[in-house]
């Protein structure tokens, strides 16, 4: 199952690209996925199945999550980003 | 002899006469209100500061240090400027940073509280408890950096000095004090100061504060500093706010063309990522800061070599999408511009756009002003701190300007209270309009967190339940603490519980032992104290509200991005109900008698 994958601020550092495609059926088979391709990414923003403390994800730009078994669809964008917002 | 961490005074100088006075504070008032914001709020309320008008020269503005101040703990070098707001007439606490605060503890007071004006444009230098006056001289009329610059060499460079440029020497409801190059931006403190003549403030000083228990304290600190390098921080340090812009871009929520949008399509162009290719960056952090969070370009149109810019997400917005302009190097330009003229980023752009949108309307009759015209915005930027033209009527501010213009043009002046709206569309984040409309300055991005309400798994960010009322009120206190303590709220992710981290932070520096629900209880009455203050100054119920722009007409293209009236008022008094006020806004009789003596 196909997801697309956007990432922004350290995380797209990290990764070194903006977006990707990754494979997996729930946020945290996704996150492996990316951890296996992007070791920087990982090493930043991943924690097994789980974003690091700092990270959280976001669902098609709408609805935000961090649970590791949360479902995806296929075609759904994964946004990774900082949690903090702050300005 | 004083608490550690304290001088239990501060010096109070009637400008007027030239005259000084150091007043005890007792303890009972420090531990009540810490220092920064909290202690500022109070020094006002025992001036009976609320009603006066803010340029008058009875109108006190408080510099307010804090315990932590000059401790070895990251982020600590922190000062608070309070007064009444010039733009919003309601409390103004902002904050700035730096070696400003370490030099003007050590002159050996909590506080320096200017009343009066000046019979000639001057300089107020506290030298070690000293107060004394000078003639600005040829320092009236020049930029922020060449009166900073000029100063120095004046005086000498053991001293530290905050000055006002252009903009707060004609009183724009929105200048800045800088120091630094860092400004106490928000709500015109720098209109405060212009009004009483003072150009410039300088402090140096001997008179450092004891530490209850140093060894610990050092202890913590090296903790600290070590977890400020971690991922909570990394946003901050590797690209610092502006990395906000793609973000928010991509969730609906930047605000663009005057709160009409919540995209811009030249967001890419503008973000840190593409800023720093071909362009020099460099990095910078306040005194005693572990984070260095600012990220300072050069401006690659002019060919001269410069300083940089700092770019921060929200002169970013402001200056950029908020206006429609996209040219990166403008942008920066027009950052650099407010801050050499002494102007409020946030309200500069905020006015402008409005004021765009009025000649889109055809509300104004000032053809050149346009969204997405570069050479306009700077040419505006210009004639604002100067008051020229146009300019003199956008010095007030969009509300102030909105009134003048008449017809509905104040239900598109982008501000709560006068204040103009940070780089947070509040239909995109519904909690954080809350933030907004309850802000005791107006909205305000700085005093409460509530976008973390909306960047969570908690709550929808475009249909909060009642809920996150609550959760709004949490992040409001803690800002509240790390206001007065001060800490900078960049290291707020690093800390697990962070009441119960302050309490320990504070009892080594002061011997007090204050337990983390005390601090909860002072930071509520912090908060409630800046209302009080407000309810004096004249504060009503229907201010806490958004502009009319933002009800019952959705976000284009994301039709959930939608508010009421009726929305926004159970989330309003849900939070005074959490609060403990009435529903509509109003502290308790008990919850005022909990402030103390400023309370008759």
């Amino acid at each position: 199952m196909t997801v697309i994958v956007e990432l922004f601020g350290v995380a797209r550092q990290c990764a070194g690209v903006a977006k990707t495609e990754a494979q997996g059926a729930r946020l945290g088979d996704v996150l492996v996925d990316l951890a296996g391709r992007f070791p920087r990414l990982a090493a930043e923003c991943i924690d097994g199945s789980r974003l690091r403390h700092g990270y959280l994800a976001n669902l098609n730009g709408a609805r935000f999550i961090r649970d590791p078994a949360t479902v995806v669809a296929p075609g759904d964008s994964l946004l990774i980003l900082a949690t903090d917002a702050g300005g | 002899m004083s608490t550690p961490g304290y001088h239990g005074c501060y010096l109070r100088v009637d400008v007027t006469s030239g005259e000084s006075q150091r007043i005890a504070i007792d303890e009972s008032a420090l531990r009540n209100y810490l220092g920064g914001s909290g202690l500022g709020v109070y020094l006002l309320l025992r001036e009976g500061a609320a009603t006066a008008d803010p340029l008058s020269p009875e109108a006190p503005l408080a510099f307010v240090y804090s315990p932590l101040v000059g401790s070895p703990l990251t982020t600590s070098a922190k000062f608070a400027v309070v007064g009444r707001s010039p733009l919003t007439h309601r409390i103004n606490d902002s904050l700035s940073s730096s070696h400003f605060a370490i030099a003007g503890k050590r002159t050996g007071c909590d506080a320096l509280l200017v009343v009066g004006r000046a019979k000639e444009p001057s300089i107020l230098i506290v030298d070690d408890g000293q107060a004394r006056l000078e003639p600005a001289g040829a320092l009236w009329g020049l930029d922020c950096p060449a009166a900073e610059l000029q100063l120095r060499a004046r005086l000498g460079a053991d001293y530290q000095v905050a000055v006002i440029g252009p903009a707060g020497e004609r009183q724009v409801r929105f200048a800045t004090i800088s120091h630094d190059g860092r400004h106490a931006g928000r709500g015109g403190s720098g209109a405060v100061l212009g009004a009483k003549n003072i150009k410039a403030i300088a402090v140096r000083g001997t008179q450092r504060t004891a530490w209850h228990s140093p060894a610990e304290l050092v202890a913590l600190a090296k903790q600290l500093s070590e977890k400020s390098f971690g991922p909570a921080t990394a946003k901050y340090r590797e690209l610092g706010t502006a990395t906000n812009l793609l973000v928010f871009n991509r969730l609906g929520a930047l605000p663009t063309r005057n709160f009409q949008q919540g995209t811009f399509a030249g967001a890419e162009a503008l973000s840190p990522e593409q800023m720093v290719l071909g362009r020099e960056k460099t990095r910078a952090s306040c005194a005693a800061c572990t984070i260095g969070c600012e990220h300072i370009y050069g401006l690659r149109t002019t060919g001269e070599k410069s300083a940089g810019v700092r770019m921060e997400y929200e002169s970013l917005f402001a200056l950029g999408p908020l206006c429609n302009v996209g040219d990166a190097d403008t942008v920066l330009a027009a950052a650099r511009r407010c801050d050499e003229l002494g102007l409020d980023t946030i309200s500069t752009g905020g006015t402008i756009a409005f004021a765009m949108e009025c000649v889109e309307r055809g509300l104004l009759d000032e053809p050149w002003l346009q969204f997405g015209d570069g050479p306009s915005l700077l040419r505006a930027i210009e004639a604002i701190g100067r008051r020229e033209g146009l300019g003199n009527l956008a010095a007030e501010g969009s509300r102030r300007m909105a009134l003048v213009i008449g017809k509905d043009a104040i239900a598109f002046a982008p501000q709560v209270k006068g204040l103009e709206i940070p780089g947070y569309e509040p239909r995109a984040l519904q909690t954080m309009a809350l933030g907004f409309a309850v802000g005791s300055r107006g909205a305000d991005h700085n005093r409460s967190g509530a976008y973390e309400v909306d960047f969570s798994e908690s709550t929808d960010r475009r249909r909060p339940g009642l809920e996150a009322a609550h959760a709004a009120v949490e992040t409001e206190d803690r800002a509240a603490l790390m206001d007065s303590l001060i800490l900078c709220k960049f290291l707020r992710g690093v800390f697990v519980d962070f009441f119960a981290e302050a309490s320990e932070m504070l009892n080594l520096v002061t011997g007090w032992n204050t337990t983390p629900a005390e601090l909860r209880q002072t930071a509520r009455r912090i908060v409630t104290a800046k209302k009080h203050f407000n309810v004096l100054a004249g504060w009503k119920p229907g201010e806490d509200t958004l502009p009319a722009r933002f009800f019952n007409n959705p976000l284009p293209g994301d039709p959930a991005a939608t508010m009421t009236p009726a929305g926004l008022q159970a989330l309003i008094e849900a939070y005074n109900t959490a609060r403990g006020w009435t529903s509509d806004g109003y502290p308790s009789v008990e919850q005022l008698s909990g402030l103390g003596e400023v309370v008759p």
